[in-house]
This record gives C-alpha cells, structure tokens and sequence, in this order.
C-alpha cells in the first residue's frame, strides 16, 4: 500500500477553495508546480483562483510553518503540515510567535517523501519518525498505520562511535565546504531571528567570509540557537547547495536534550521549550 | 619552555567572583594561567562566548557559579545550567577534548574550593596540551583587526 497523493491533492484543493471562499483564512501555504512535476515549490494560493495552481506529491518536503511568521499577527492562516511540519507550527505557538488561533491546520499523514534532489526516501533519515501530523484540524486522507518505526536518531550510531579526532575532521571538512548563502537558516522554520546573531557588526560574533573559523562559529551557535526547538524536518541539509549533513549535528542536539531534559521539540503547545526552561531537581550530571 | 596555557575564567559576581576574592585575601596560592571575566550572572554567559574564546586562542575555559538554588537572581544558574550542559554537548559532537570546558558552582565562601578547581583544571589542561582544533590561524584576516 503507498500514499495516494493525487487523492490528497484533491481534498487539499477542496478544503482550501472552501475556507478562502467563505473568507475563514486569508492565506493558505501549500505547494504549487515549479518547473517540472519533481520539483514543486512552496506557494502561498490567497484566492480561489490561485487554488487550482495547489499541486501535493512526494517531492513536496519544503516545511511550510517557515512563511508562518512572515506574515503580521492575527493573520488568519490555513497551512498544509506532514508530521515534522506540525512539530514546527506546535514549536512556533509555544515560543507564541503564531496564535493557534489564528490557524487552521490541514494535516498531511504521508510517508515515502523523497529527495526532489537525488530521488532518495527521506523518512528513515531525515525526518523524525513520525507519518501523522501530532496537530491538526483537518485530516486529509487516512492516518498512516503499520510502516516501520524507526528511531530518527538510529542514523547518529556511526557518528556517535567516531573517535573525536575524526570526529573533528569530518565536521572541519564538511562546514569548510559551506558557502554561507544561509540557505539552512531560510528554510528553516525555527530560525527568525532578526537579525541574525551572524549579521550583527556590534558584537561581531563571527567571520561573515566563507572561511573555516567564521562557518565554525556561524554553525556550533546556530546547532546551539535551536537547541530543544529543533523539529528535525530535514530541511536546512536538503536546502543547501554543497550538501552539508547538518540534520546530523540537529539530531544528536536533539538527542542530547531528550535525554538530559526529557522533553522533545514540538510535541505539545502547552510546554515550554526546554532551554527557556528548568526543574529544580534537574541534575548536575548533565554537565560533567 | 614549558606550556603555560591560557585559561578564560567567568565567573558570577555574586559567588565565584567573591569566592576568588577571598581566595586573594586568604592568600591561596593558585596558577596565574586564569584570566578572570566578571558577569553578574552565570546566566549572562553566552555560548558563543564559549566558542569564541576558544577561536580566539584560548586553551580552556571554566564557567564559575552559584550553586543552584543560592543564586542572587533565584533562577539565573538554573537556566544556564541547562544552557551550558548544552553548549558542552555540542563541543563534545564537534570533536573538541571534553575537558576543556568545565562549568564548577563555588560560593562566595568556598575560597579554598576556587583555589582547588583552578589547580585541578589548569593541570588539566596542561596534560591536554595546546588547543589547536578551534583556533583561528594566523594567516587569517581576524588577525589585522
């Protein structure tokens, strides 16, 4: 059994022609044809004319919860989210930069997404194992049932057994590599900040050239800004242009503050996210 | 020459910073490879002050705060206690030695205590040896500013 997206597709389109008509959203973030079927792109449909231009197969991995805060509160939005898509929009009403009330969430249960780039399923690697959206008010489709479990940080074993030395190496080969066009902090959902701590000339945190001490700094601080916020959707290494594995760094952080914290990003709009947060009884161990 | 290594100490106003002082007035000796930068807070401290230092040359740095539950602000050490266990995390996974960065919570009392973990990490960090991993080599263009 696979995902019929086509169906999908065409309750998306319905429900969005239904609540731009009745005036319930005055935008709806989807997906629409980029230049050929395997390359959609993100699309903001604000009439129903614009909803015939709503396309949803596999290659739609783009994060949508990112437009959320470019628009000014109180804007009434429907947004299309697969699984990590909700974790971010549940992320984005904790840190309260969205109302919950002021969205309606299409949920999208799917698996077998893939890489409109190289053609690979994502779902074991850069997603967090999950197939149905944890928040929704519209379900579109049926809740995926049966497909493996997977734990998101199974990828991280390899990583994790490296010896530091190689450990430092892979990780200087790999930021070296990065150009600074600050494609991952503009797909990602979580990182709004304006402006950036990157940008700043007072303090000057780090090197703006593409060179090996600034992209270090530029990239530990940015891991560390999204610290328990980090919904692992994928899309900061599936957005930059020389393939950097950042969603490997994401995870173990992700990991790391399951385990000291016990809390996981986005998976209830009643916590709080777990840096802006402590317990009393939190250990000192965590910091040895 | 032996290797003296350069050792960024920040320390809380309210108790690591008065714990060196009594340190100073109880006439402790300890190395002099702790440079110490005073913040009101161990919850001022920025993790990019963390990486920072390292970048620009430093060997280690060692974070000193109230203990939890004394703090002058009543929560400041208990976030950044998360905060900071975090940071260490990160510069663990991106290949730096872990004994490096070492966060201690001292009081203003534990004059002793401040003279002790200063020993310790300087010894420390003299076993481990230069940091190079993080710091920003010469040929670089930080180096004219």
């Amino acid at each position: 059994m696979s995902i019929n997206f086509k169906q999908i597709e065409d309750k998306l389109k319905t429900e969005a022609r239904k609540m731009l008509e009745e005036g319930k959203v005055s935008l709806v973030l989807a997906y629409r044809k980029g230049y050929d079927e395997n390359h959609p792109l993100p699309y903001v449909a604000k009439c129903d004319s614009d909803v015939d231009h709503i396309v949803f197969n596999e290659f739609c991995t783009a994060n949508m919860a990112r437009y959320l805060v470019r628009y000014p509160r109180g804007t009434k939005i429907a947004i299309a989210v697969k699984a990590a898509d909700s974790r971010a929009v549940i992320q984005l009403i904790q840190e309260d930069k969205v109302k919950r009330a002021d969205l309606i969430i299409l949920g999208l249960p799917v698996y077998g997404m893939k890489n409109f780039k190289t053609g690979e399923l994502i779902d074991s690697k850069t997603t967090c194992g999950f197939y149905n959206p944890v928040l929704y008010d519209i379900l579109l489709g049926e809740e995926v049932h049966g497909q493996p479990v997977v734990s998101p940080y199974d990828v991280l074993a390899d990583y994790e057994a490296m010896d530091k030395e190689a450990r430092f190496a892979f990780w200087k080969k790999e930021f070296d590599r990065c150009i600074r066009c600050y494609a991952c902090r503009k797909a990602c959902p979580m990182c709004y900040c304006d402006p950036c701590f990157i940008d700043q000339n007072k303090p000057k945190w780090g090197e703006k050239s593409p060179e090996s001490s600034g992209n270090l700094m530029y990239h530990l601080t940015r891991f560390h800004h999204l610290a328990g916020r980090c919904i692992d959707c994928g899309e900061c290494s599936r957005a930059c242009p020389v393939d950097i594995p950042l969603y490997l760094f994401h995870k173990k952080v992700a990991k790391e503050c399951e385990e000291m914290f016990g809390q996981q990003a986005g998976m209830s709009i009643d916590d709080k996210p777990a840096l802006v947060n402590f317990r009393v009884d939190d250990s000192d161990k965590i910091l040895a | 020459m032996s290797f003296e290594p350069k050792i960024l100490g920040i320390a809380c106003n309210w108790c690591t910073y008065t714990g060196a002082d009594l340190a100073g007035t109880t006439r402790l000796q300890y190395p002099q490879n702790l440079r110490v930068v005073r913040v009101m807070c161990s919850s001022r401290i920025n993790p990019s002050f963390i990486f920072r230092a390292f970048q620009l040359g430093a060997d280690g740095v060692l974070v000193g705060g109230c203990h939890p539950g004394d703090c002058h602000y009543n929560t400041g050490n208990l976030y950044a206690r998360r905060r900071l266990a975090v940071t260490k995390k990160i510069l663990e996974f991106s290949g730096m030695e872990p004994g490096r960065f070492r966060v201690e919570w001292i009081s203003a009392s534990e004059g002793n205590k401040f003279a002790e973990v200063v020993t310790e990490f300087t010894a420390q960090i003299k076993a481990l040896g230069p940091q190079t991993k993080f710091k920003i080599q010469p040929e670089s263009t930080l180096e004219k500013i």
